[in-house]
């Protein structure tokens, strides 16, 4: 037999997968060493003010002379780490509560999803604003805000997932040879029902660098000058109308692919699971 | 009733969230060198130094004798403008349901067809070009479309005018009946201000529909599909009823879903339009709730919270009375 034919689709699907994770790694690579690959200092004017794209300034400078290639990799450590922070300070906090409103019911199970519902029937941008700008623009209480926003998405999948679990036959089985409930929740309900949790994270690091971006762009995020693709949009908003496209496209463009790897890696990670 | 408490909830939520965060509204209005009886005197004026639950009974009018509240339909004073913080909303309130029904409109009009093609014929071509557009319009920077929008509309091919608000800086605007543009323009049969209000409308518009148009197509298509493979649709075939009816049949049944979606997508855009208002410098509800919340504006932004959540329980509560016209199996 010849080399097995694959349908368009599903090879589409391949190559998206491949793309997703090709962006997911160097948006990773970048926060851990973008710093230190910048030609220029990130926060260090050049002196070169407002020049377009050139060999020397590979994205131009912007309207203070700070070079915009430079600052465009150097800001995942910033938007790529409290995504992930937030995104894995959730997942942790959700599918523990979630676990314990799906394993344990009752009115506390009852009282978590209330919660959750609440939390999650605000308007997220608007509560995000509030939350940050309230308690303080710093990278900590981003992540916090974040955090808080995204845990209600964890606890819920988490627990449906728990939902399922619950009656099963090795649940039985555990219980059978004697194993107490808390054991039998964390040693092996726990484990099966983290799957769908798991998978949403990606997409969830995703939305938190958009997040950040959005709240960094209206003023109530990280502060100048951190190099930050939203702020950078900020800032480049004011010259576009004159003509200047750089300072602003270029970060946009870095936020518009990364956020488009998280989803389709999420995404493949949801096909191969179902 | 749900939605009343929902909205019971949210509110109390919001009113002490805020007091627990460690802002000090106070110190932003008076600054931060004040002295300690100016800074004690502002804080005595917004009725801060009262107790909370002092705070929240004012809030609420349970103390109609000393401040009218909510029970009274007093959303309270601005602390910044000193404005009823009513009468501000219900003059920023128009320009974003102005600006995100039209989006809407078009974009559920651009859906419809994309979504129904592609689940016609799955995995054919519409139906992956579709794909990897929803994954991508799914999440991303829509104030970084506005923004490339206006480069390459307004100050390349000059088509759009410049993006500083909903008419030009030397147009009146026609006297105000319902506070959205394009009617009161008609209404005062102002046809220039109609057109200029749509031209400055079009950029932003398409920045929403761009975003808006992933998850409503997708929603149409799964919808679709399910429908599709219902035993109602393979009797319709067999019974062997035209092509035509059939898709009405579908679409049908596929279209009351979707709208769902449409409708919470609707009452979250009332926040979620922030961005792109601030780009446009609009100056809706979203630009309100922005700068109510950096300057630590309490009243305002517990009136924002109420009103879009308030608002988006009766779209919620429409849609049910639509589902039950619809649906005949929902009518009990």
């Amino acid at each position: 037999m010849t080399a097995r034919q694959e349908h368009p689709a599903a090879a589409q699907r391949n190559i998206l997968l491949w793309v997703g994770l090709a962006i997911v790694a160097t948006s990773l690579l970048l926060a851990v060493f973008g710093e230190v690959l910048s030609p220029y200092s990130p926060v260090m004017p050049t002196g070169n003010i407002s020049t377009p794209p050139s060999a020397q300034h590979w994205f131009g400078t912007d309207a203070t002379g700070l070079d915009i290639f430079s600052r465009v990799i150097s800001a995942p450590r910033t938007d790529v780490t409290i995504a992930l922070a937030a995104a894995g300070l959730s997942l942790v906090a959700g599918s523990l509560i979630g676990l314990v409103a799906g394993f344990y019911r009752g009115s506390l199970s009852e009282l978590i999803m209330r919660v959750s519902d609440v939390i999650q029937s605000f308007p997220v941008f608007i509560l995000a604003m509030i939350l940050v700008a309230l308690s303080g623009r710093s990278t900590f209480n981003l992540v916090l805000a974040l955090a808080f926003l995204y845990t209600p998405i964890f606890i819920r999948l988490t627990r449906a997932e728990v939902l399922s679990q619950r009656s099963r036959t090795y649940v039985q089985s555990a219980r059978a040879i004697g194993a107490s409930e808390l054991r039998i929740s964390f040693r092996h309900v726990l484990p099966n029902s983290l799957a769908p949790a798991l998978i949403q994270a990606s997409v969830v690091i995703g939305w938190g660098i958009l997040l950040t971006a959005g709240l960094s762009f209206i003023g109530a995020g990280v502060r100048p000058p951190t190099p930050e693709w939203g702020l950078m949009i900020s800032k480049g908003a004011n010259s576009i109308i004159l003509g200047e496209w750089w300072p602003s496209v270029f970060p946009g463009l870095a936020i518009s692919l990364t956020v488009f790897g998280f989803a389709a890696v999420g995404n493949a990670l949801e096909r191969a699971y179902r | 009733m749900v939605a009343f408490l929902q909205l019971l909830g949210i509110t109390v939520a919001v009113f002490f969230l805020i007091r627990v965060l460690p802002a000090d509204p106070v110190a932003r209005l008076v600054g931060f060198n004040a002295s300690d009886e100016v800074y004690n005197q502002a804080e005595a004026s917004l009725g801060l130094n009262q107790p909370l639950m002092k705070q929240f009974g004012l809030y609420f009018g349970f103390f109609p004798s000393e401040q009218t509240g909510l029970l009274q339909g007093d959303l309270g004073r601005s602390w910044v403008t000193n404005e009823n913080v009513l009468d501000e909303i219900i003059r920023f309130f128009p320009v974003t349901l102005e600006l995100i029904t039209i989006s809407f409109i078009v974009a559920t009009l651009l859906a419809l067809p994309l979504g129904m093609f592609s689940a016609i014929r799955p995995n054919g071509l519409v139906d992956r070009g579709v794909f990897v557009y929803g994954l991508m319009a799914g999440a991303q920077p829509e104030f970084w479309w506005g923004l490339l929008f206006i480069y390459v509309f307004f100050v390349v091919l000059g088509w759009a005018p410049a993006p500083l608000g909903q008419l030009g800086p030397l147009t009146e605007a026609p006297e105000t009946v319902t506070g959205f543009l394009t009617i009161d323009s008609l209404i005062a049969g102002n046809w220039e201000v109609f057109v200029e209000a749509l031209t400055h409308l079009w950029l932003p518009v398409m920045t929403l529909v761009l975003i808006l148009s992933g998850p409503i197509i997708k929603m149409i298509r799964q919808n679709m599909l399910r429908v599709l493979e219902s035993d109602f649709i393979l009797y319709a075939n067999s019974a062997g009823l035209p092509a035509r009816t059939i898709a009405a049949y579908t679409f049908r049944a596929a279209f009351a879903p979707a709208l769902t979606l449409v409708g919470i997508l609707y009452g979250f855009m009332l926040g979620g339009a922030v961005l792109v208002e601030k780009v446009f410098s609009l100056g809706g509800l979203g630009q309100y709730s922005v700068r109510s919340i950096l300057q630590f504006d309490y009243p305002a932004i517990q009136g924002v919270v109420l009103v879009i959540t308030a608002f988006s329980l009766l779209i919620y509560l429409a849609l049910d009375v639509f589902h039950a016209w619809m649906d005949p199996r929902i009518r009990t």
